[in-house]
């Protein structure tokens, strides 16, 4: 089995939310939202951090959801690792909410939960999912967690070996 | 495989194909006219999803928010579904559909019986949003014979033109010309493309990535502040005193380009004298930025070439002292020698809203009759450089010409996307629409200046119409017509060029439509529309002249003097400074310590939240519920010393008026300032501000930078109203 994930670099974040939106867009959600993008400020001025995280579902190897779930509502997939709900069978009881620790999932006026699906049925036609493909800054990714973090380690290796060629940054930085 | 809804996965995933029903239509977005091109994914005809477009070089697969949310913009109930006819009192909400024959005839009529009473120049002509439509609206003002053609750049964008065009001939463009993708410093001049044109906020990452410096001047906490390498958080409307802080350390320490400026520059020596007064001591003083971190700006930007700096369409220029404060801030081009240079500021000149150097005939398509054969335009009495340097009249004089009468009567109105709460006072503007014989508006949503009309058109969005558009890059696409026009809604450019049948019927051009039009604008680009519609998503103009760098080495300048101008020769001749002088905005601690007693803080306002832009989509469900009560942003320093929570209500007061938000209490803005986003229904900053408090130079307003107050309410605390 493949584990898939999503991966965010808060270093280019910039909190716009079409994360947020192009889910809504994709799932023909009204007033749920499968994404949540939290405002985060450090410091206080002049030396301020102000940052941005956007999570949904993390599809979690060891799912708290899928073990709590006293109707066996929630699975994860084979083939990607994606924690799905097959809503029919879901009573609303709400467990799957008090185990997991992001807040993925929603419950929706029919009362059952519903929650990020990892756009499986994108992922199996060659397409991102809705949030990594409408992210204007790249920011937001998804993929076999060893290329994710492939990915991670030459970038930061790349930065490292330019910051070695290139001295130090100048006063007032 | 089942979808979790237990039903077909490859339908509920939305999977184009034959099984699936679901075409994908090549489409653009044009809810802030940048023009990310879209993938409209189509079912039995409705828009059941958008995607940005991959491969193309302008938002290669991505949206916004704003444009992720595109289908709840384009089904939206509030859309109009027919022409309609006013039959209740002005600004009542009665109305009677009729039909576009008997919309269009009334108009013509009305127009030309106003055009024998009252004379043409007594029609005004205004585009709003979206800009398409823009040189078929100056064509069929002008060849109606009204000098009356007025914009939304009254407000945007222009005062960076007028800037350009008084240093060195030329616009600048958009971003300035900055070769953000060549460059190894980018100076970010407060601007955050982040919120307002997103893709071009990726390519700074990119260019970070690349390991280019970047300098960020603003005075919020935003990304680009955040990725820094040095973050100048100046007070607002200070930024001509910081740019001539900057060009005194560069040019007090020999880093400005000697030779351009010995060759290429007029007035070096007054604007060198100039600068010496701008000390770093005295520009912290000014400015509030330390004086070592403008130092150590003024070195990165000077020492590092090429340099680019990314300019912003409107915060240097809505101050009071805006475009001087925006030739202050561009004048650095020059001084450090990265004006149209590679990977510095290039020059190229736009056409159809894009920087692109092609061959076209939009000035001659447009300019139908003479400036000379005409009345004055709107606001040429009080805003000459404007009128000089912009083949517009200055929109921001109509509420007083309205209600006033002089220097001519202005009767009618034919606006298309005209939006009242644009104006600061926008309850002056309104007064004036009230006050017309005849107001026609075109728009998509019944909106509050449209419920002023005597006569409302039903326009349609991108996705219900054809239209061309291209990039920087000369990417062109027609997009293809995506679905059906919502109810019996039309394209903004058939109205003008079926007004124009009736209005102007000696006009051949025009009737002959929208494509012919275009390739005639283009013809010297030699544009085949039917050639665009045979590559649906968008293709290349390949084969014509790239725009070539430092042109003025062949033909100098194209100001007066030839050369750049330190000190502007059109400026002295209207008797206005002629070097790039620093002035207070005329509400500021500084000028009006007397306001600032009772009113301490600075308010600023126009920036963005990525999910609004203007008026445009506050009425979209998705975005309304990411922010859904209006806020202003207030340092904690400030709101502690107000004895102000998080997320309270409060009031915040002008002189003018008083408005009820909550107050974001937050680092993102400095202590001292408050920051707010303009046009929030029920609590529109706009209204906050004094109708004349304009640059006498463009006319802008100055909505960045005038004294406010906060107050706690707490009457209304635990978040009801």
């Amino acid at each position: 089995m493949t584990q898939y994930a999503f991966s965010l670099d808060p270093s280019r974040c910039s909190g716009c939310r079409a994360c947020i939106v192009a889910c809504q867009d994709q799932n023909d959600l009204e007033a749920v939202a499968f994404r949540h993008v939290t405002d985060h400020e450090a410091g206080a001025y002049p030396d301020v951090r102000v940052s941005h995280f956007s999570i949904a579902c993390q599809h979690c190897g060891d799912a708290p959801c899928v073990l709590v779930c006293p109707t066996r509502a929630i699975s994860r997939r084979d083939s990607d690792g994606a924690v799905l709900v097959a809503r029919d069978l879901c009573i609303g009881c709400h467990s799957c909410e008090l185990a997991c620790p992001f807040g993925a999932p929603q419950f929706a006026s029919d009362g059952r939960m519903d929650k990020c699906d990892l756009c499986h049925g994108r992922l199996d036609h060659g397409l991102t999912p809705a949030c990594v493909r409408v992210c204007p800054t790249r920011a937001l990714q998804c993929g076999p967690v060893e290329e994710l973090s492939a990915r991670k380690a030459e970038a930061a290796s790349v930065r490292l070996l330019e910051s070695l060629g290139r001295g130090t940054v100048p006063d007032g930085a | 495989m089942l979808s979790r809804h237990g039903r077909d996965l490859r339908v509920d995933a939305k999977i184009p194909g034959e099984d699936t029903g679901i075409a994908i239509r090549k489409t653009l977005c044009s809810i802030c006219e940048y023009k990310c091109l879209v993938d409209a994914y189509v079912k039995d005809g409705r828009l059941i999803k958008v995607e940005g477009s991959p491969g193309n070089p302008v938002n290669d697969g991505t949206l916004c928010s704003k444009g992720a949310a595109s289908r709840q913009w384009v089904y939206n109930p509030d859309r109009l579904q027919t022409p309609l006819l006013r039959i209740g009192e002005r600004g009542e909400g009665r109305w009677a559909p009729i039909s576009w024959d008997e919309a269009l005839d009334r108009i013509a009529a009305r127009l030309g019986a106003l055009k024998i009473e009252s004379g043409p120049e007594s029609v005004v002509f205004f585009a709003g949003y979206p800009k398409v439509m823009r040189p078929f609206l100056k064509r069929l003002a002008h060849t109606f014979g009204s000098p009356n053609y007025c914009t939304e750049s009254s407000t945007c964008f222009a005062g960076t033109t007028i800037a350009g065009l008084l240093t060195y001939g030329y616009g600048l463009g958009q971003q300035g010309g900055a070769e953000i993708d060549q460059t190894r410093c980018i100076l970010n001049w407060s601007t955050n493309l982040f919120y307002s044109q997103a893709p071009l906020g990726n390519r700074i990452l990119d260019a970070l990535d690349r390991g280019a410096k970047l300098i960020d001047v603003g005075p919020l906490r935003s990304l680009p502040a955040e990725r820094a390498d040095i973050h100048l958080r100046l007070r607002p409307g200070t930024c001509g005193a910081l740019a001539m802080g900057m060009a005194h350390v560069i040019i007090e320490e020999g880093l400005h380009d000697r030779a351009f400026v010995e060759a290429w520059t007029q007035g070096f020596e007054q604007y060198r004298d100039y600068a010496r007064q701008f000390t770093p001591d005295v520009t912290e003083r000014i400015t509030g930025v330390p004086r070592e971190t403008i130092v150590a700006a003024a070195r990165l930007y000077a020492t590092t070439k090429p340099a680019a700096l990314v300019t912003s369409a409107c915060t240097t220029i809505h101050h009071t002292n805006g475009v001087q404060n925006h030739r202050a801030v561009t004048a650095l081009i020059g001084l450090t020698g990265n004006f149209d240079r590679p990977g510095g500021n290039h020059i190229v000149p736009s056409s159809y809203y894009r920087p692109t150097g092609l061959a076209h005939r939009e000035h001659a398509f447009e300019q139908t009759r003479p400036w000379a054969e005409m009345a004055p335009r709107v606001g040429q009495d009080r805003f000459p450089v404007w009128c000089r340097t912009v083949p517009q009249g200055q929109a921001m004089a109509l509420p007083e010409q309205i209600l006033g009468g002089a220097p001519y009567p202005i009767r009618a109105i034919v606006g298309f996307g005209l939006n009242h709460r644009m104006w600061p006072a926008p309850d002056h503007m309104r007064e004036a629409l009230r006050a017309l014989d005849f107001f026609v508006d075109v728009e998509l949503f019944m909106t509050e200046s449209a419920k002023l009309a005597d006569i409302v058109l039903p326009a349609c969005s991108t996705f219900e119409r054809n239209e061309f558009s291209i990039s920087p890059n000369r990417y062109a696409i027609w997009t293809e017509q995506a679905i059906a026009p919502v109810g019996q809604s039309r394209p903004d450019v058939d109205i003008i060029i079926d007004l124009a049948k009736r209005l102007t019927p000696e006009d051949e051009l025009m009737a002959q439509g929208h494509a012919a039009c275009l390739e005639w604008i283009f013809a010297p680009a030699g544009l085949s529309i039917a050639e665009l519609e045979n590559h649906p998503g968008g293709m290349f103009l390949a084969g014509r002249p790239e725009t070539p760098y430092e042109k003025y080495r062949k033909t100098g300048f194209p100001t007066p003097s030839k050369k750049m101008e330190f000190t502007s020769t059109v400026l002295a001749e209207h008797g206005l400074d002629a070097l790039p002088v620093y002035r207070e905005p005329m509400q500021s601690p500084v000028s009006t310590p007397e306001l600032a007693r009772d009113f301490p803080l600075i308010l600023t306002t126009g920036s963005r939240l990525p999910m609004y832009i203007h008026g445009r989509t506050f009425r979209v469900p998705w975005l309304r519920r990411l922010h859904p009560d209006p806020t202003l942003d207030i340092n904690p320093a400030d709101a502690d010393a107000r004895g102000i929570a998080h997320l309270q209500w409060v009031e915040i007061a002008t002189p003018r008026r008083a408005l009820q938000v909550r107050a974001n209490v937050t680092e993102y803005v400095a202590p001292g300032v408050v920051n707010m986003i303009h046009g929030y229904p029920g609590a529109d900053a706009n209204e906050l501000i004094d109708p004349d408090y304009l640059d006498p130079v463009s006319g802008h307003p100055g909505y960045r930078s005038l004294m406010c107050e906060v107050r706690p309410r707490p009457a209304a605390n635990g978040g009801s109203r």
